[in-house]
């Protein structure tokens, strides 16, 4: 494991533990048992990237961080988003990965540095000031597609993102009733 | 499971049906059980229940199941006959390929046109620039079949009090209102409207050796796992197969409907996996490959005695293309309405369902809630945010997470006018990658259809509001450029100069072959079609099932 694995996996024991503390994702304690035993192994096996090399791949991971950034909930650094690209790119998004390397290389030509080299701020003002282009609305759709798809595609570790959002998608059966509004006709809790 | 029977290409079945979807499973059902040999060529693979995944991205984004946007079919579009039709990212007429056509990836909406939709013609007069006519059968004719498509699809509702009359009752009750139905009826209390119960053609409860709904929230764009959507794959299909009458050939690319020297259909030209052309002879044949692939096969069936399309003496084959309008509303709520869960829509609202003169201009439809594109979280993120809030960063990360369980969309469905100017053509450049001319879409909505959509688009502000939102948003109206509904580009009329096929869906021009699905379509309805497509689909049956009988086709 390098030093970037074991800053990772310490980004990801954070976030776990702001999971936990927070209120707004009310998630059950099943769930919070599998995301223990997930945050010891998740990152542990960090796969190699296909199409990417080292430079580009944390490139990406730093604008897919700023996109969805890590606060006190994981973002797209968390979720591993940037092996969701790497993925794409190997498969159904091979057709833009020659577009995006160009676009990246002529980023860091213009910035003199590598984009992921940059603090946070200076990150930010950067995709501000191309937050109009092609290429930024590519990298963010992707990111999205990487947070929130099933994790087979390459992102949304032990689906981080939708414990975000409150999303139990691969439960594949509910009972009634659903949600507050509901519940008050229904009767019972309110899904929660 | 195998087919239970295969038919000699070079023999003479009784029937052809193009396509397995609303329209063709249902034929095929109906035929092979009466005792017909009936073969099925569908352009899409046989996917089976078990093959139906939860998989957001590649189902709604990478659209498997639709032809991966549009990479296969290279449809075009344009708004207007002066302008080059370009190829889209996803297919303008879009549909499922695959054994039950769309109706494998619906949304299940199930609304009985009513009695002013045969007839609105006669009752409104003419509309200037628009093909607008009365239908050559009424509801009465068609109710008997609305009742089957209730009984042997399986229709989940209640009646509400706008409905049309129905001769039998619902064969199972409403899905349970979910908290989106909930909010709906407040705010439909409080500004006067009536919510009522969503007909679904998902099963509320065991149906016909069926499982029930498990409220697994992958309707709209998805297959069900579980058989409880009423698909012509889970309802008709199984049966049809059974019949040892029928074979389902996937992977079946029609091209050609061959004639012979009598002006009869004789043979059905496709090509088969491998791209090998492939020939079926059939006493008959059956068009049901959706409003706009049924249009282009018959454009591209074209011959010395048929110059513009086969059985288009009249003109009017891939013209008076309708999509229905559509308008959305979004609202976030205080609480959790977790709308992710269960079906899409549980209450709806009809009380604009029929021309107001009043409002000054043609045009109705109707109103439900539902997650929308807030069921997953892909789609909840890329188009369900509001404008006030930027695209990337943490105001937006907080925004999609607040949001997810606590937002709805209010749904318009409306009318839409046939116009000649709005049609499918054959594309003079674009070929799909069986090498036929790609389908070109060419629409731009009546000002009517858009004028509709946009007033209940206030309704719809208006009810999120009275609903207690704390934030609502609209989309853009904008003039349709995509949509799933395919209708009305080969309509039924008594006329043979304004219409392609019969009020028994034959054709005016070739005796022997028949076209039935969404192209039948003379009026859009109010924007869920299927039930209308299903119920015509059973009535064709049984005509031509008849005229078979007694050796009239």
């Amino acid at each position: 494991m390098n030093e970037n694995n074991e800053l990772s996996r310490r980004g990801f024991l954070k976030s776990a533990g702001a999971i936990v503390g927070s209120s707004m994702l009310r998630i059950g304690a099943p769930a919070l048992a599998a995301l223990t035993q997930a945050a010891c192994t998740a990152r542990d096996e960090q796969a190699q990237f296909t199409v990417l090399n080292t430079d580009e791949a944390a490139d990406i991971a730093a604008i897919t961080a700023r996109i969805i950034p890590t606060t006190d909930t994981p973002g797209a650094a968390e979720a591993g988003v940037v092996h969701f690209f790497d993925q794409a790119f190997a498969s159904h998004f091979s057709d833009s990965l020659g577009f995006v390397r160009g676009q990246l290389g002529a980023l860091n030509d213009r910035l003199g540095t590598r984009f992921a080299a940059l603090d946070e701020t200076a990150q930010d003002a950067e995709l501000k000031a191309i937050e109009d282009t092609e290429f930024f609305e590519l990298v963010r759709v992707m990111t999205l597609f990487g947070f929130f798809g099933m994790s087979k595609h390459g992102g949304n570790s032990d689906y981080l993102s939708w414990q975000l959002v409150g999303f139990e998608g691969n439960r594949g059966a509910w009972m009634y009733p659903f949600g507050y509004y509901d519940a008050q006709v229904h009767g019972g809790d309110d899904g929660e | 499971m195998a087919n239970s029977v295969s038919f000699d290409t070079r023999k003479a079945v009784d029937f052809v049906i193009v396509g397995s979807g609303s329209a063709g499973g249902i034929l095929a059902k109906e035929l092979s059980t009466a005792g017909f040999d009936v073969v099925v060529l569908e352009q899409g693979p046989y996917r089976r229940p078990a093959d139906f995944s939860h998989d957001e991205y590649s189902v709604v984004i990478l659209e498997e199941m639709a032809d991966f946007g549009n990479v296969n079919s290279r449809q075009t579009f344009r708004h207007d006959d002066s302008e080059v039709a370009v190829q889209t990212m996803r297919q303008p007429a879009g549909y499922a390929q695959t054994v039950g056509g769309s109706s494998v990836h619906y949304t299940a909406n199930f609304w009985r046109f009513r009695e002013i939709d045969f007839k609105e013609r006669s009752v409104h007069g003419p509309i200037s620039g628009t093909n607008f006519a009365d239908w050559p059968i009424s509801y009465a004719d068609l109710e008997p079949y609305y009742t089957k498509v209730d009984w042997e699809i399986g229709v989940s509702g209640a009646p509400g009090p706008n409905d049309a009359w129905r001769s039998k009752p619902y064969p199972m009750p409403p899905m349970p209102i979910k908290s989106s139905g909930v909010l709906l009826e407040r705010g439909a209390n409080k500004l006067g409207l009536t919510a009522q119960p969503e007909p679904l053609a998902i099963l509320s409860q065991p149906f016909n050796g069926r499982m029930p709904c498990m409220n697994c929230g992958y309707c709209m764009w998805f297959g069900c796992e579980h058989g409880a959507k009423s698909s012509t794959l889970s309802a008709m299909i199984p049966l049809a197969e059974a019949s040892g009458h029928c074979e389902i050939r996937p992977n079946s690319a029609v091209f050609r409907v061959e004639l012979d020297e009598r002006g009869r259909a004789s043979e059905v030209l496709y090509y088969d996996i491998d791209g090998n052309e492939r020939g079926q002879r059939a006493k008959a044949v059956i068009l049901a490959a959706n409003g706009a692939e049924s249009a282009r096969l018959l454009l591209l069936s074209e011959s010395s005695r048929f110059p513009d399309g086969l059985a288009n003496s009249s003109g009017y084959v891939g013209r008076n293309f309708m999509y229905n309008a559509h308008a959305g509303a979004f609202g976030v709520f205080p609480e959790p309405l977790n709308d992710y869960k269960g079906v899409q829509v549980t209450r709806i609202i009809h009380d604009y369902y029929e021309t107001d003169e009043k409002r000054g201009f043609y045009g109705g439809g109707g109103i439900d809630a539902r997650p929308l594109f807030s069921a997953h979280p892909i789609m909840h993120a890329l188009l369900s945010m509001p404008p006030d809030v930027p695209g990337w960063g943490k105001a937006f990360k907080d925004e999609m997470a607040w949001n997810f369980t606590r937002q709805m969309t209010i749904v318009a469905s409306t009318t839409s006018l046939a116009m000649d100017r709005n049609n499918i053509t054959l594309d003079p450049e674009s070929t799909d990658r069986w090498g036929r001319p790609a389908i070109r879409v060419t629409y731009r909505d009546h000002p009517d259809d858009l004028a509709m959509a946009a007033f209940l688009q206030d309704r719809s502000m208006e009810l999120l509001d009275a609903a207690g939102a704390d934030k609502s948003w609209r989309l853009p109206l904008e003039p349709t450029s995509f949509g799933y509904h395919l209708l009305g580009t080969a309509r039924m009329g008594d006329d043979p100069r304004t219409s392609v096929v019969d009020a028994e869906h034959r054709s005016h021009d070739v005796p022997n072959l028949f076209i039935c699905d969404g192209s039948s379509f003379v009026t859009s309805g109010r924007g869920q079609p299927t039930m209308t497509i299903m119920a015509l689909a059973f009535r064709a049956a049984d005509r031509i099932g008849a005229a078979a009988a007694a050796g009239e086709i």
